[in-house]
């Protein structure tokens, strides 16, 4: 048996696992929903027999413990106590760490925390307190089936309700809520699934049904629904008896009610998928990255040999090729797309966790768990989007006190917010708190002579310039959460290796946004490749808005730079020889437009040479740098060139 | 006769925006209120048949002022006016009585339709 392949299955699939345990918690935590319960239970059950399979006994014997003390609680015979939920939440991390200690090879003791915990999941619970029973009414175990009064359920038909709202309404828990607010007005409401406690969480689809007794016909009823707004379909039928199970069935589909299935996208139903091992992956990119070089080559020697008499038929088969390649390419990267939401997932706990060390309280919600990027991009962005949400919230959002305060609600809002604009993915971190102390930075700025002693003010861009520089910190911001201080020169240096840009915009009171511009894919990029001083240059074409000759008596100069007025808007010029430390020569050139981080500079270069695709290879930047390139290429001839970084120019 | 507007929100940006969208649809902008304080007062004395109302104002929220208003007259057509992020919010405020929600960045659309939903219902 090849255990190395099975070991790559367990690491994928237990991560899995985990960000299902986790999200399952969550909601669990929000609700005793007899589905968590089930979720959690068949997770466990998952990873004890993976791990039992491959020989992990530690992961065995957590799964095993935490399995046994969810077992009553799916029996109904046991109650949700605090207690208990305090273990689950202790236990899923233990189960963690066990993973990550046989992932990383270490399969001989184990860890010190998984010890204790293994220990506690062996004493027996203390019986159930009498007043546990009622303080906490989330009693797990069969829901309780409303009944209506027998006046009520004589006259009127049951109906079963089932909406789904479109995949564009905003707030889809309260859009449902107005629904239900309808449906009340018709009859008696006697069920929902999901329960409208799941309706505020941010993975409610917009998918519920209604159970309601009624004596208004099914069309009216519809017509109601719809006029509510944002529904994308509704169906309404009778409850027949038979249909009406008994909420004790073991099947843990029931409570995601009868007609939701009908319901769902039929294209995601379709769906059909196959693992592949990365590397392949992989390997597959780097072929047809090869491979679109080769096809630039291809098609300059065919065009070469055509005007030197040779067939017409060759560029024609040139031609054809490309345009497979070039299909091809597109497969392949759209293979490699990931959705946001895989690494969104992990974000909810460690958002929990930290806010509660904190003594913070915080809703956090993501949104365009959707967007697609490419997977070694979406592996890179972890930690960058960690270290901004960290700071939110220990620098950002303010204790519920101090909230108060200031007459904002004591529960703050973090939100982490992907979007795709044109060949970007832009991400944001968004928190009502308190905003960066711009004065307070200014002057540890000048301390630390990061900033000039003359400067007054901060803008948003300064601030940035501020924060990201390699080593500054603010002295009172050292916590055991955000340790070194504010860390956004970490984030920097990740986003901008990543050929990408970060932004800060904050309002004192009101609170930060930090939004950061990705490539969709790292691998190809579309390039102007331009010369200065007879070496090549690629500009990433995302990022050029248009491209003009350069006339040296269109320049100004004021503020103690230079600007060039393109159709009366003033923007600054970069000379790329003088920022390469090139010597300067007069005389023509063309300028390039690019647009990053939402400002427009104009580049001047030397020549123009083409437009295509290049493939990337990154370069290692030393921390904490200036860098002026994100990365080189090699062009179809075998000349290197290197990728210039648009977001440090300007 | 165009239906008449009260539009409730502290910043004169969303004012101007939600105003603007309204007045091009034909509806008549009878008032404006920069506060929870400001609205109820000012809908009892105008009596408009459509109130957008902002979330998180000085001086009574928008939440209090719907709660407020609602009391005095429970027929009034509130539609709240939300940011991203503030469902809870939205959720309390359909309680206390608002008849539907707009999310910010406003669609000129979307506000429409949710007025004509509030106005209709």
């Amino acid at each position: 048996m090849d255990q190395t392949r099975y070991a790559e299955l367990f690491r994928t699939e237990a991560r899995e696992h985990l960000a299902d345990i986790d999200a399952a918690l969550l909601s669990f935590e929000q609700s005793a929903e007899p589905a968590h319960v089930a979720t959690l239970f068949r997770t466990m059950h998952s990873i004890k027999g993976m791990a039992g399979a491959m020989g992990y006994g530690v992961v065995e014997q957590v799964a095993h413990a935490l399995e046994s003390l969810l077992d009553p609680l799916r029996a109904g015979t046991r109650h949700v106590e605090p207690a208990v939920l305090a273990l689950l939440f202790d236990g899923s991390d233990a189960l963690r760490l066990a993973i990550d200690d046989v992932n990383a090879g270490r399969t001989d003791a184990p860890h010190r925390t998984v010890q204790a915990l293994l220990q506690r999941l062996a004493e027996p619970l203390a019986p159930a307190a009498p007043h546990d029973l009622f303080g906490c009414v989330t009693a797990v175990g069969p829901a309780p089936v409303a009944t209506t009064s027998l006046a009520d359920a004589s006259e009127r038909a049951t109906r079963l309700v089932a909406v789904r709202l479109t995949a564009d309404c905003p707030l889809k828990g309260v859009r449902a809520l107005l629904v239900l607010t309808r449906l009340q007005a018709h009859g008696a409401v006697q069920a929902v699934v999901p329960p409208q406690s799941a309706w505020q969480d941010d993975q409610f689809d917009g998918v519920f049904s209604v159970t309601l007794a009624s004596d208004v016909d099914a069309s009216a009823i519809e017509a109601s629904v719809r006029a509510a707004g944002d529904v994308a379909r509704v169906v309404v039928r009778l409850v027949e008896r038979e249909q009406n199970r008994s909420a004790t069935s073991d099947d843990s589909n029931q409570s995601r009610g009868p007609l939701r299935d009908t319901l769902r996208d039929p294209l995601r139903e379709q769906m059909r998928t196959v693992r592949i091992d990365l590397r392949r992956l992989d390997t597959l990119l780097d072929l047809v990255g090869e491979l679109v070089i080769t096809r630039d080559r291809l098609l300059r020697e065919a065009d070469t040999a055509v005007e030197q008499g040779a067939s017409r038929a060759l560029a024609r088969v040139a031609h054809d090729t490309a345009r497979l390649v070039s299909a091809l390419q597109d497969e392949v990267l759209q293979a490699r797309m990931v959705p946001l939401g895989q690494v969104f997932d992990r974000f909810p706990r460690l958002v929990r966790d930290i806010a509660r060390e904190l003594g913070k309280e915080v809703h956090f919600s993501t949104e365009g768990r959707e967007i697609e990027l490419d997977r070694s991009l979406l592996d890179a962005i972890g930690d960058p989007i960690m270290h901004l949400l960290r700071n939110a919230l220990d620098h950002g959002v303010e204790d519920p006190a101090t909230r108060q305060a200031a007459g904002k609600p004591a529960v703050g809002q973090l939100v982490l917010r992907a979007g795709r604009d044109r060949a970007s993915v832009v991400l944001q971190v968004e928190d009502d708190g308190g905003g960066i102390d711009r004065a307070a930075i200014l002057a540890r700025a000048q301390e630390q002579g990061v900033v000039p002693a003359d400067v007054q003010y901060l803008d948003d861009d300064a601030l940035l310039t501020v924060l990201a520089h390699a080593g500054f910190s603010t002295a009172r911001a050292v916590t055991s959460i955000s340790g070194r201080g504010v860390g956004v020169d970490v984030v920097m240096t990740r986003v901008r290796s990543l050929g990408g840009t970060l932004e800060v915009e904050t309002l004192e009171g009101e609170g930060t946004v930090f939004t950061l511009r990705l490539p969709v894919s790292l691998a190809i990029m579309r390039a102007l490749l331009v010369t200065v001083a007879d070496e090549t240059y690629a500009l990433p074409a995302a990022h050029v808005v248009e491209v003009l000759d350069f006339a040296p008596g269109t320049i100004v100069t004021s503020l103690g730079r230079e600007w060039i007025s393109i159709r009366d808007e003033q923007v600054p010029v970069v000379r790329l020889r003088e920022r390469f430390g090139m010597p300067h020569v007069d005389g023509d050139g063309y300028v390039a437009v690019i647009e990053a981080a939402g400002r427009r500079t104009a580049i001047v270069v030397d020549t123009l040479l083409a437009q295509q695709d290049i493939v990337v290879k990154s370069l290692d930047v030393a921390r904490g740098s200036a860098p002026l390139f994100t990365g080189a290429t090699v062009l179809g001839d075998g000349t290197p060139a290197l990728i210039v970084d648009v977001g440090s120019l300007g | 006769m165009s239906r008449t507007v009260l539009i409730c929100d502290d910043a004169l940006f969303m004012r101007t925006m939600v105003g603007d969208i309204l007045q091009q649809a034909g509806f008549e902008i009878v008032g404006e209120a920069e506060t929870g304080v400001q609205a109820v007062e000012k809908y009892r004395a105008l009596r408009p048949d459509l109130v957008t109302m902002d979330i998180v104002m000085p001086d009574m929220g928008g939440i209090d002022a719907v709660r407020e208003i609602t009391k005095q007259d429970p027929s009034a057509r509130i539609l709240m006016c939300s940011a991203m992020g503030q469902q809870a919010l939205v959720v309390e405020a359909i309680q206390a009585g608002a008849k539907d929600f707009v999310v910010k960045p406003f669609q000129p659309s979307r506000v429409l339709e949710a007025v004509t939903r509030v106005l209709a219902a």
